[in-house]
């Protein structure tokens, strides 16, 4: 790195910022087919009525509520995990942090959507809101809907908040070198930066709050989403485990999710010589310790149902355990911990590749959690005659696979328009003060180059 | 006027005819969702006579067991609910406001007893099936849910008429239809605020007991456990 | 949004058209001036009568105004009129006291039923293809009357055929009539759950050729040798009453009941112990008890007088019957039997009742009479909590035997059947296949049909001129069970006929009389009401103890409360009684079938739902889950766990069932509550013409049934059947209940 001048950061950042490549350009196309696909399916749900999904009496959440828990969960990726870096100082931080917080952003604003999905009736989701209709009718607090509601809106906001504050001056930058009506664009978002130390300083006050104060939100967000099931007398729902369970699973699955998209900007952006082992390395420990945590949780939450054996929680327990999601159960355990763990504990299997297979599984072992969360409690509640099966429709399979298509692309927006990686951080990371970055955002030496 | 709707079962009388289950589909414009539907479990019997088993052949004994909404009185279907459209009524019933309802489902996941059934479509009647429809009973349209009322229609007919005749209501004059029809007179409806009343008498036998009481939902409807023969081989 | 949709679903439910979004169809109809001054909303009640099975219970019908789009002298139109709402039971009746089952709930289905047949229609079109055109009803019963005027006379050509539903009341004095003006017309009366069996045996034990009156709601102890009568047999809901009432009604007293048969009917699930018995060998076990009774000095055998003299050695107290020496053949621990004997005799007043498939095998008619003698030994007969006969007994009927004498005939050629007329009858369905009714409808010149649907026989109808619907319809009836007063409903029209439909009675009696003659001479009344009336002057005059002051009041009480009823209940039948008629010996049951190439014995059993598949047509019926099964919309065949083992069938595979008459295909049940060397299965499904929702739907176990009779009736022995069975691949079982048992982990797989 040492061997990197300003300029050379600044030119390779800026690099994939221009021009389109075919390949780009095929991808994207794909991505939004399935996404436009996905888009009908909705509609068609809403033309035809909820039966087209494959929800049923009993199970009445499926695919469309394990998709909002999945995806909230790896928004906490990014804004918690650079935030927690950003206090700790940890200087390896600053070629992650941008990455990080876009997931955040973009994984929000896609699980938030789910709720409005599955509504039998989504055209009426404005009346989740509070707002002073003419019957003077207000939305249930006691709900956890509700709750989710407030929280996901703060959490949603806080993000896209402590995305961009530090995004400012990378945007100065382009715009100092853009022409033209990028010029023009980039000037507004830039919020007439000019790297004044004034500047630089509000912009690090700003940071050091916005860090502290996003953290709690986001720990809230994730037990909140947890309280929609552990509020409800559902057997193997009703537990005070889940708050911690559902943040720890949350931060877990945000990490996996960040180093893939790691290792794929790597590959992509040709961004060798910036997200170097060592980011993958210590990334792992994390999700190292993450996947330890996780197994605690499963652990000490089967344990007390098991012990407790009250029939109820029984029956769920035993239909994961050995019955029907039982394959579906010990994929999960393999995804999120027999295959990760030894990966991620051998330093030698450490490596990028091997921490990308660790998270890709542990990814594909989240989702599969969630799953097994909501489907097994709510097909085998007490009264056994009353017990049933969910198969998820091709509509729900379609909504699904579009919101991981829409995930890639807004991704892959987002780096053709800010650099992936902010400039300005790595370069403070040569200096102690960034004079460098300031003397860079010089119209004269812009020219100069 | 406090009354507090209630209902006993008796289950040493239920001989699982289903006539209950008719009935109430019959009085409440439940529409009916056909042979592609069913096999998906979007059937809606706001009643259900649950069947059970005990035993290998040739020691097999059943069980019947009508089960519906308990119009719990700590209903966990009713704050989980974002609009209200479930809630709790003056006179102990779990109302169900269906123009309210947005279809979240939640109230469905947090009932124990499976008592909730969702339009997953809109209804049909074929004409003129529709001609059966009772006026007194709103029919409800896609996305919305569904579930037993307590025949709330023929509970609100029988007061509005009790009270132009400035009396109350009669112990055992007002019945949902289920009640009404039930061949083995098992099931009992009637005011638990009332301590004279037949429910409230049967409320309280030894027999008595609630379905999923430990969970403390506080249902309304008592089960009367199926009884065994005392005699012997020589009286 | 959904406002505009709420009152457009009410609208068109009869609320208000009015204000319905525009563009609607609806809107171009003219309106009708209303046919009566009803208040919208204002509900008025009126007594009817059930016609959905024979037990004929009370109705109450809530009817509202509302809008009706229909048909009057050609125009489509709404007309604001009276319509049934809801239906539920008459209080004041005495046979269901204000109670309904599942199926007299649905009725309200038949009126409003999509596929009724609306106006008089006739064959255009090869026979069955279901192609018919509309036809006034003027040349419908112009075309009938000159069908009819060809059989009349000294020298008719070729005769006259009636086959019907079992009737009673006003219509079976028309129809009689009407037959008996015909030289040697053939009037049947076909049901397939015929009670000819048990007529005719309480009429050679008891004198009475008809079902008995169970005072249940009396008893201590009932023993139930496989009758449904919580379900479908007799009067169930009748009989359901007094078994409430003998379970809980009388405080510190709990009748109980033992009930045997190879399968956990409805009724058996709520047996306090149900024990399987050998398909057939009911009679043998009956007397097994009476031996126990007799030998162990419980009852005097004599106790059973005239009953008990028809049964061989039975004054020696039955030495063949020993519990140890029939064990075997029964299927019933020697114990168990004694036991049971012991404790009915100990529980006074015990009853034991026969019916169903226990009274299907060719031996059925000594098994009843082996169940009469036993309740005669036990001293239930004419006394309270025992059996008792409904006053006025009508005459036996081997309802069976002269549906397929007709058959017969018809096909051998033998007898001319120039004209065939159908009335609630369904006999392509409801005979088996082995009969060979298809063939001799082809040779049927001309057949003509009343019902309100077109079902498997009457879409091989040349003419089809429908009834309406019951409660459209005045209605009488003469309920020949479920109480012991003497009951004699009736029922004027509820609602105005929706469609341009005619009473059955009515079109005979317009026919005779544009046919003239003897015909016309045979049936004085004008109409089917006037015949009602005419019934209850003449009621009037014969009954002492009556209220009203003349023959009008006594019929305007009667039209307002739904019938008359007698104060006092009859304690007719007593075991002084001498029957009529010889009994059998005890056959062994004969079965058809080898054992070795038909291991199972085929139970067909009544459906608790669709009775006997005339009620298959109705999607409420449809929907509701069976008791037991909990299947919905299907078939099912019913298999022990060890049995499906061993074939390797598995829950919802589709099975083939295959006996010497037939095969058909259903998906297999698998449930602990059935005999693991018997296979049964649910009537009423597998129609191949019943309306949009039955037809083509499951399998009809009628159609493979062997063709023997009951020995000494002429009742079908529609349990004689033996079959095999082999999985062939995935059927479609549509369950609602998940699991079996309350407290297991297994699990439901749709
Ligand atoms: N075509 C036609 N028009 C009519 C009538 C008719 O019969 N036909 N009837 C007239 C009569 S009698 C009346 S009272 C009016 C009624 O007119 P409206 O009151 O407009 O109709 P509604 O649909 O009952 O209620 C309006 C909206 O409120 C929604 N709503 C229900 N609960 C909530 C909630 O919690 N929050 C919010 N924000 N909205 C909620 C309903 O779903 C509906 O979308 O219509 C009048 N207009
Ligand atoms: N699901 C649901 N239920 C609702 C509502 C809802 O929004 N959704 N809204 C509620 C409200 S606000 C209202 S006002 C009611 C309205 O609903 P209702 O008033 O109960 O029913 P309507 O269909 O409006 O009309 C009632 C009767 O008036 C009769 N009628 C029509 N025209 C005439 C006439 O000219 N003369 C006479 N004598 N009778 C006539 C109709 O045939 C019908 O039988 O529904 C209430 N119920
Ligand atoms: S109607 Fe009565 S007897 Fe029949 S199933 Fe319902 S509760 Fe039981
Ligand atoms: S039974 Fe279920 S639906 Fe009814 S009140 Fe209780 S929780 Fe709510
Ligand atoms: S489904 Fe309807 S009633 Fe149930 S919680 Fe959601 S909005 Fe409330
Ligand atoms: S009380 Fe009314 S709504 Fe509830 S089950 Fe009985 S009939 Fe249905
Ligand atoms: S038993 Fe049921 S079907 Fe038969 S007459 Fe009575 S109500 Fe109707
Ligand atoms: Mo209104």
């Amino acid at each position: 790195m040492a061997a990197k001048t300003p300029e050379q950061i600044t030119d390779d950042l800026l690099r994939p910022l221009s021009g389109i490549s075919g390949r780009y350009a095929v991808s994207a196309a794909f991505l939004a087919g399935v996404i436009v696909a996905a888009l009908c399916a909705f509609f068609w749900q809403v033309y035809a009525g909820l039966g087209v999904s494959g929800l049923r009496w009993p199970v009445f959440w499926g695919f469309y509520i394990t998709n909002f828990v999945f995806w909230i969960g790896l928004s906490h990726a990014g804004t918690l995990i650079s935030a927690i870096l950003r206090i700790a100082n940890a200087t390896w931080r600053r070629p992650v942090t941008r990455c990080a917080e876009v997931i955040t952003v973009f994984a929000l604003s896609i699980g938030a959507t789910f709720p409005v999905i599955h509504l039998g009736r989504p055209w009426l989701a404005f009346w989740l809101f509070p707002y002073p209709s003419e019957r003077g009718l207000w939305p249930n607090i006691r709900s956890p809907l509700l709750w989710d509601f407030f929280a996901i809106n703060t959490y949603l906001m806080s993000s896209v908040t402590f995305l961009l504050l530090p995004m400012v001056p990378d945007l100065a930058l382009i715009r100092d070198r853009a022409t033209g009506w990028k010029k023009k664009i980039y000037g507004a978002v830039a919020l007439g930066w000019t790297g004044t130390p004034k500047q630089w300083h509000r912009l690090e006050t700003a940071m050091h709050i916005m860090a502290i104060a996003v953290i709690p939100v986001a720990v809230s967000v994730h037990s909140i989403v947890s309280w929609d099931f552990a509020m409800a007398p559902v057997p193997m729902w009703h537990s005070t485990i889940f708050a911690p369970y559902f943040v720890a699973g949350a931060i877990f699955s945000g990490i996996a999710a960040l180093i893939l998209a790691m290792a794929l900007l790597r590959k992509l952006l040709r961004l060798e010589e910036y997200l170097l082992p060592i980011h993958f390395e210590n990334l792992g420990k994390l999700l190292l310790v993450m996947s330890l945590l996780w197994f605690y949780f499963v652990f000490a939450e089967r344990l007390t149902a098991w012990y407790g054996n009250e029939t109820g929680e029984m029956a769920v327990f035993w239909v994961t355990q050995h019955g029907s999601y039982s394959p579906l159960f010990w994929a999960m355990v393999a995804c999120n911990f027999l295959i990760p763990f030894p990966i991620l504990a051998i330093k030698k299997l450490r490596t990028i590749t091997g921490t990308a297979i660790a998270s890709f599984t542990i990814v594909i072992g989240m989702w599969l959690e969630r799953y097994l969360i909501i489907v097994p409690s709510l097909s085998h509640k007490y009264l056994t005659y009353s017990w049933g099966a969910y198969r998820p429709s091709w509509v729900e399979i379609t909504i699904t696979a579009g919101t991981f298509c829409a995930m890639g692309l807004l991704y892959m927006i987002f780096s053709k328009v800010v650099p992936i990686i902010s400039i300005w951080e790595l370069k403070a990371g040569l200096k102690e003060r960034p004079q460098a970055a300031h003397a860079v955002a010089q119209p004269n030496e812009a020219g100069a180059d | 006027m406090g009354h507090q709707w209630g209902m006993a079962i008796d289950l040493d009388r239920c001989n699982g005819c289903e006539a209950c289950v008719v009935a109430c589909h019959a009085e409440n414009n439940i529409s009916t969702v056909g042979e592609d539907q069913a096999a998906r479990s979007r059937v809606k019997h706001w009643i259900r006579v649950e069947r059970y088993y005990e035993g290998e052949f040739p020691d097999v004994s059943v069980k019947f067991m009508p089960v519906f909404c308990q119009q719990c009185d700590a209903a966990p279907c009713e704050p989980v609910c974002p609009t209200f459209a479930s809630y709790h009524t003056s006179e102990g019933l779990n109302g169900q406001v269906y123009n309210r309802c947005i279809g979240t489902r939640y109230c469905a996941n947090a009932c124990p007893y499976n008592a909730r059934f969702f339009n997953f479509f809109n209804p049909v009647w074929e004409k003129p099936l529709n001609l059966q429809l009772n006026p007194d009973v709103s029919v409800r349209e896609v996305g919305v849910m569904e579930k037993c009322t307590f025949c709330v229609q023929r509970i609100k007919a029988a007061e509005i008429q009790a009270a132009a005749e400035k009396r109350d209501l009669k112990d055992g004059e007002l019945k949902p239809a289920c009640v009404q029809s039930c061949p083995t007179r098992a099931m009992v409806f009637g005011d638990l605020s009332d301590p004279e009343s037949e429910v409230s008498r049967l409320a309280n036998s030894s027999r008595g007991t609630r379905l999923l009481g430990e969970l403390g939902t506080r249902p309304k409807v008592t089960y009367l456990q199926r009884d065994s023969w005392h005699g012997s081989e020589n009286a | 949004m959904e406002r505009r949709d709420f009152l457009k679903i009410s609208a068109v439910a009869g609320a208000t058209a009015a204000l319905e979004g525009c563009g609607n169809p609806d809107h171009q109809l003219i309106r009708f001036v209303p046919e009566e001054d009803m208040l919208p909303g204002v509900a008025t009640w009126k007594p009817s009568i059930c016609t959905l099975c024979p037990a004929g219970c009370g109705l109450l019908v809530r009817v509202m105004q509302g809008e009706a789009e229909v048909v009057r002298n050609g125009q489509l139109g709404l007309l604001k009129m009276g319509l049934a709402k809801k239906l539920e039971g008459n209080p004041a009746h005495p046979v269901n006291q204000g109670k309904l089952c599942p199926r007299g709930q649905a009725g309200l289905q038949v009126t409003y039923h999509p596929d009724r047949v609306k106006t008089p229609l006739a064959r255009n079109g090869p026979r069955g293809s279901g192609q018919f055109r509309e036809v006034s009803w003027d040349d419908a019963i112009k075309q009938l009357a000159s069908q009819l005027s060809d059989l009349q006379g000294a020298k008719p050509d070729g005769t006259l055929a009636l086959v019907t539903s079992p009737l009673r009341g006003q219509r079976k004095a028309i129809v009689n009539a009407f037959a008996a003006s015909f030289k040697n017309a053939a009037l049947v009366e076909f049901a397939f759950f015929d009670d000819g069996v048990i007529r005719a045996a309480n009429a050679a034990s008891f004198g009475h050729a008809m079902p008995p009156t169970v005072d249940l709601g009396q008893s201590n102890y009932v023993i139930s040798f496989g009758a449904d009568f919580l379900g479908t047999w007799n009067s169930p809901v009748a009989q359901s009453l007094a078994f409430g009432h003998m379970r809980k009604g009388r405080p510190g007293q709990r009748g109980k009941f033992v009930h045997f048969e190879p399968r956990i009917s409805q009724t058996a699930a709520s047996a306090d112990e149900w024990i399987p018995v050998q398909p057939g060998a009911e009679g043998a076990l009956a007397l097994a008890i009476a031996h126990v009774i007799i030998a162990e000095k419980l009852r005097p055998a004599a106790a059973a007088g005239h009953a008990g003299s028809l049964i061989e050695s039975w004054s020696q107290g039955l030495p063949d019957y020993a519990p140890e020496k029939v064990s075997a053949q029964v299927g019933v621990k020697p114990e168990k039997i004694a036991r049971i004997a012991r404790e009915a005799a100990a529980h006074d007043p015990a009853v034991a009742v026969i019916a169903g498939a226990a009274t299907a095998h060719t031996n059925g008619l000594f098994s009843a009479l082996a169940v009469n003698a036993l309740n005669a030994l036990l001293g239930s007969v004419g006394k309270p909590g025992g059996i008792v006969f409904a006053p006025g007994s009508p005459a036996a009927k081997d309802a069976g035997a002269s549906l397929q004498t007709l058959i017969s005939r018809i096909s051998s050629g033998s007898s001319s059947v120039k004209s065939l007329l159908l009335y609630n009858a369904n006999p392509l369905f409801a005979a088996p296949a082995a009969w060979g009714v298809r063939a001799a409808l082809d040779k049927v010149p001309f057949i003509a049909s009343f019902g309100s649907f077109i079902d498997d026989t009457s879409a091989q109808a040349d003419l089809i001129l429908p009834d309406h619907s019951p409660l459209e319809s005045w209605l009488d009836d003469v309920p020949i069970s479920g109480s012991a007063k003497t009951v004699v409903s009736v029922a004027p029209p509820a609602m105005n006929p929706l469609h341009d439909t005619r009473a059955m009675a009515d079109v005979l009696l317009d026919a005779a009389h544009q046919v003239g003659g003897d015909l016309a001479k045979a049936l004085p009344w004008k109409t089917y009401d006037e015949a009602i009336q005419a019934e209850f002057t003449a009621l009037y005059k014969s009954q002492a103890s009556r209220s009203a002051k003349d023959a009008d009041e006594f019929w305007t009480n009667a039209k307002d409360q739904g019938g008359w009823w007698s104060a006092e209940e009859s304690k007719a039948a007593s075991i002084g009684v001498s029957g009529s008629g010889a009994a059998p010996k005890n056959a062994a049951p004969q079965f058809d079938g080898g054992t070795d190439q038909y291991p199972f014995h085929f139970l067909p059993f009544a459906s608790q739902l669709l009775y006997d598949g005339s009620l298959a047509h109705l999607p409420w019926l449809q929907e509701t889950p069976d008791p037991l099964s909990t299947a919905m919309w299907g078939s099912w065949v019913e298999i022990n766990p060890a049995t499906a083992a061993k074939l390797m069938i598995k829950q919802g595979d589709l099975v083939q069932v295959t006996s010497p008459h037939g095969s058909l295909e259903a998906p297999a049940l698998i449930t602990p509550g059935i005999a693991p060397d018997v296979i049964a299965m649910p009537v009423g499904q597998g129609h191949e013409n019943f309306t949009r929702y039955a037809t083509g739907r499951g399998a009809n176990p009628i159609s493979i049934l062997s063709p023997a009779l009951v020995e000494g009736t002429g009742s079908l022995a529609w349990a004689s059947t033996r079959v095999k069975v082999q999985a062939v691949g995935r059927g479609k079982l549509i369950l609602f209940g998940g699991s079996l048992s309350e407290a297991s982990p297994e699990l439901k797989h749709r």
